[in-house]
């Protein structure tokens, strides 16, 4: 295995075998998918590793462990290929039992489980597409589990909160089908792209946002590309 | 008469000389009876409608408006206030301010944008098919049938494909629209229940719509008939700005007497108005 982690970190990316083919196969479709006129996911996946990814991804799983949280059960909103925050969050927490990507990108799904395809082998990765600013996360109980139907997430992870509305509608949204889950969040200050519809200036923003009333985490980095990054770990 | 033809006219980007021209082209170039109508905020002429404002406190949520200079999206969002008309239907109507919507007869509705030209007859758009069903993913009831939507097809999809959860370049554009009273009243009801998150989301009504009614991957996999709307097909609706067919048929600032209207989004600058004038 090969470590691979940001100087100063604690948590690593494993860089082990089943990796490695996984990531070979996910890069060589972007790019062989040319042919049926997918030649722009080549960038998208290239723009989707870049350092400052990396970076923002093993600090929120640092950050857990660091306030000892073990998330079993984990929705991903918005995960966008996944590539980085999947691995680091099973790698990390042997108790994490399965994390489900809600996408709206149709584009992403095959690229994303090419990635991530050996834990999708074992029932351990899924993606959703769904707007979940519109929709709740779930409204039917999976008969193949035992968890209550307002219990099955226990963490939800959102690093696109600056891509999205305020996450407190997505709280009003699931209050009734969900009971309570360890909100993680991420968002950026850096307006310069479109689809940046909803920047912060502050993890405090951030908080409001959520309407998170009990905080057990709030910072702020400045990755590699010189924007501010603003993560806030409570309920 | 069952076949109407509506625009809407708001603010001061068009003047009224818009919508005679339009009407006059309307009456030029329909081989079948109609009625028209102009929904808008300033009541002129007969055929006017008065538009709701309810939506009014949505304007400029987009972070594309928000503290900037820039003209907000509401001006064409709100012809998205005429699938209200589907909702009287059924409800009888809301409050007093909306009741002109009440008065507006048809049953067979064609949409226009209002900076068109037209080059062949309209029957053709009021006899298409609009009993399609579309039922299997999303369901709607077979009765209600499916409208139809302009498909840009001048696009290049691997843009729509790229940009679209960034909200950028969509296939679809509204400037023409078909349905019969029924059938949008799923989306005015969407509408309705979202209205924060889709002004804040969604800084066009195409891409809200390509979003959620429209699915452009089922174009690949020949699933079209599991979209919400039909789209017209190629050789029917061209841009003036961009193009007809991309990549084959690409020429700008090019009419195509052949097609059956012309639309002029997606100018460059501001000189559109004039521009579309000089080729009334």
């Amino acid at each position: 295995m090969v470590a691979i982690a940001a100087e100063g970190h604690n948590v690593h990316l494993e860089f082990r075998p089943k990796l490695a083919e996984d990531w070979k196969n996910a890069i060589s479709a972007g790019v062989n998918l040319e042919a049926g006129n997918y030649q722009y996911l080549t960038k998208r996946v290239f723009d989707s590793m870049n350092a400052s990814q990396l970076e923002s991804k093993i600090w929120l799983v640092e950050t857990l462990e660091k306030f000892d949280v073990q998330p079993k059960r984990v929705a991903l909103l918005a995960g966008w290929f996944a590539q980085y925050i999947v691995p680091l969050m099973f790698d990390t927490f042997p108790k994490c039992e399965w994390i489900e990507n809600f996408e709206i990108d149709n584009d992403v799904a095959p690229i994303s489980y090419k990635f991530n395809k050996r834990y999708k082998d074992e029932n351990r990765y899924k993606i959703n597409m769904r707007n979940v600013m519109i929709k709740p996360l779930k409204f039917v109980q999976n008969p193949n589990t035992p968890i209550p139907k307002d219990d099955i997430y226990d963490v939800v992870i959102n690093c696109a909160c600056e891509h999205m509305y305020p996450m407190w509608k997505f709280r009003e949204l699931n209050n009734a089908v969900q009971k309570n889950p360890l909100l993680v969040l991420q968002s950026s200050n850096d307006d310069q792209h479109e689809d940046h519809i909803n920047c912060v200036e502050s993890e405090d923003e951030l908080i409001d946002q959520a309407r998170i009333k009990h905080v057990i985490y709030s910072g702020s980095k400045i990755l590699s590309n010189k924007s501010t990054r603003f993560m806030v770990i409570g309920r | 008469m069952d076949n109407t033809i509506l625009c809407v006219k708001w603010g001061d980007k068009y003047g009224r000389e818009y919508v005679e021209k339009l009407k006059q082209q309307c009456e030029d170039n329909c081989s079948v009876p109609f009625n028209f109508y102009c929904l808008t905020d300033k009541k002129e002429k007969d055929y006017d409608i008065l538009l709701p404002s309810s939506w009014d406190k949505y304007e400029g949520l987009h972070s594309r408006f928000r503290n900037k200079q820039a003209p907000s999206n509401m001006w064409a969002y709100r012809k998205l206030y005429m699938f209200q008309l589907d909702y009287y239907t059924s409800t009888g109507g809301w409050n007093e301010s909306e009741r002109d919507f009440k008065t507006i007869q048809g049953n067979n509705f064609l949409y226009l944008d209002l900076d068109v030209i037209i080059h062949q007859d309209l029957k053709y758009f009021f006899d298409l098919d609009m009993k399609q069903s579309w039922t299997a993913e999303t369901k709607v009831t077979a009765v209600h049938g499916k409208p139809w939507i302009v498909r840009g097809w001048w696009n290049d999809m691997n843009l729509c494909r790229k940009n679209y959860a960034a909200m950028g370049s969509t296939p679809i554009n509204s400037s023409v629209i078909r349905w019969n009273r029924g059938q949008l009243i799923e989306i005015y009801k969407h509408i309705a229940k979202n209205l924060d998150v889709l002004f804040f989301t969604y800084p066009t009504i195409d891409n809200y719509l390509n979003h959620f009614w429209y699915n452009m991957w089922y174009e690949d996999s020949g699933r079209t008939d599991e979209s919400f709307f039909n789209v017209f097909p190629k050789g029917d609706i061209y841009s003036y700005y961009t193009g007809n067919i991309f990549p084959s048929d690409m020429e700008q600032k090019k009419l195509r007497p052949d097609h059956k209207i012309c639309l002029f989004n997606n100018s460059a600058d501001t000189n559109d108005v004039e521009e579309l004038k000089s080729l009334w």
